[in-house]
């Protein structure tokens, strides 16, 4: 049992700081799982108490142990139709959007970074398949990347275990998946649906290919970042969109806070970003 | 199903990136009619330790937003005595985006904005003072307590020291008491200051304990 103790003072002074910080905002009801994660760090960084971990938090020029603290009280875990909202705003809003402005036949491009296990860019492909009528007429590049190689070549494999599947319906698990090994393995059509790739997008070579996207998923990775190389992922993202495009953040994650290069666009299914389609 | 792969070999006709990349090109670029292709020409700037000059130039008549950020984080990523003196003069623009751009970025470089601040903080305009408290808000270093008590201990103005006094209730500890408690009989008759430091001195003290 720890004899740190986390006060109400010291729990405003920090919520109010990593808000500012991260834009994650912890209601009182979550001051246990706060106040846990804190006294896990104070004791891992051999802090006196809270105070001299606060310090630390706000002073280290390395941004280290933010950075820890991030990892912390953020929950890193993925499965299908995570955040489906956005799925549901893709196929209801930003697609129709989108082809009603396209002035030729080529193909909508949607990028989904970073693909972790895969989960995301096959969801998006499901979900194409049976919530957009618009797949019958148009072509649809679906891209994913990750920079873990290993977790590239997970995510190309298409296995999954029984709670990355949790969300899908019988139905959809009994039409794309094969159940294997206790697990389920995704169908041979999806697998060749998604072009995977290893890119680090703070890497201009790996991501120069990256051009004319049409929707970018981007969810939940920002937030691992500090403020400088979040604002140039937002530039790198920014070159690599077409005008008019669109790009989903987590939901804890806001660009207005990274940067002003991208308009708010509110859809009745989610608040998503928009590069401009004139110069700002 | 309509689904197609990307052909890792494709052209990519669309990319403004057109002309040779060196130095002089991109000088000339940066005056393009075009704003991508000023964004991109900043963009490949970025990568020469030479460009915070032209870069700086550019800056003071852009007028597209794309293109001023680009050459704003291009500058932080330069991080020279021109590139930051670039930033700093954006302090004293009147157009708030730009200014507060610019405090977003200073903000999260200590090293480079360490040999700078106390000229900032004691510059002939409160504004810029007050801009100046706002970068140590988030500035990770070690100095920032310090910095604070020196603003609430010497600045004439009232805003600028309200600013600081607000930083210091989160930041301060018991060494900033003193000047805390001076403060307050500088400008007794500034309700907000007695309040914000009653405040600050009870934060320090229940953090404290």
């Amino acid at each position: 049992m720890s004899s740190i103790i986390i006060s109400e003072n010291d729990f405003l002074k920090f919520k109010e700081y990593f808000y500012r910080k991260t834009g994650m905002l912890f209601e009182d009801s979550k001051r246990y799982f706060v106040d846990k994660r804190l006294i896990e760090r104070i004791e891992a960084t051999e802090s006196d108490n809270f105070r001299s971990y606060f310090n630390t938090l706000r002073f280290e020029a390395s941004g280290d142990e933010l950075q820890q603290l991030v990892n912390a009280m953020t929950v890193n875990e993925t499965y299908f139709f995570r955040e489906e909202y956005q799925f549901k705003c893709l196929v209801n809003s930003m697609l129709d959007e989108i082809t009603h402005k396209k002035k030729d036949n080529s193909p909508i491009r949607i990028w989904s970074v970073p693909s972790a296990s895969g989960e995301e860019p096959y969801s998006i492909a499901i979900y194409l398949l049976e919530h957009w009528s618009g797949i019958d007429k148009w072509d649809v590049e679906i891209m994913s990347s990750d920079i873990d190689t290993k977790i590239v070549a997970q995510a190309k494999r298409g296995h999954y275990s029984p709670r990355s599947v949790m969300n899908l319906s019988k139905p959809i698990l009994d039409k794309y998946f094969i159940p294997q090994g206790g697990g389920y393995q995704i169908c041979e059509d999806l697998r060749q649906a998604v072009e995977f790739s290893r890119v680090n997008i703070m890497e201009p070579a790996d991501v120069r290919t990256f051009r004319n996207i049409d929707v970018i998923f981007c969810r939940n990775l920002l937030i691992y970042f500090d403020d400088t190389s979040r604002r140039q992922a937002a530039e790198m993202f920014f070159d690599s969109m077409k005008a008019g495009g669109f790009i989903c953040l987590g939901h804890s994650e806001s660009m207005s806070r990274i940067s002003s290069l991208f308009r708010v666009r509110k859809f009745p299914e989610a608040i998503v970003y928009q590069k401009p389609l004139e110069a700002l | 199903m309509a689904f197609i792969k990307k052909q890792t070999s494709q052209v990519i006709n669309e990319d403004e990136r057109k002309t040779p990349r060196d130095f002089n090109g991109l000088c000339v670029e940066l005056n393009h009619e075009d704003s991508k292709v000023r964004r991109w020409a900043v963009r490949d700037l970025a990568e020469q330790l030479n460009a915070s000059s032209v870069l700086v130039t550019r800056l003071e008549h852009e007028d597209d937003a794309s293109v001023r950020t680009a050459i704003l984080n291009a500058l932080a990523k330069l991080g020279d005595t021109i590139a930051m003196n670039g930033l700093v003069a954006c302090l004293r623009s009147e157009e708030a985006a730009l200014r507060n751009e610019a405090i977003e970025i200073l903000k999260e470089l200590p090293y480079e904005v360490e040999p700078i601040i106390d000229g900032l903080l004691t510059d002939a305009d409160s504004d810029v003072r007050i801009f100046a408290v706002n970068i140590l808000e988030s500035l990770r270093h070690q100095h920032v307590e310090q910095w604070l008590i020196g603003v609430i201990e010497k600045d004439p103005h009232v805003n600028v020291c309200s600013t600081a006094l607000d930083l210091l209730s989160e930041v301060g500890s018991e060494l900033a008491i003193p000047a805390i408690e001076k403060l307050k009989a500088r400008f007794p008759d500034e309700p907000y200051v007695c309040f914000s430091a009653d405040l600050a001195l009870k934060r320090i003290e229940e953090g404290s304990r």
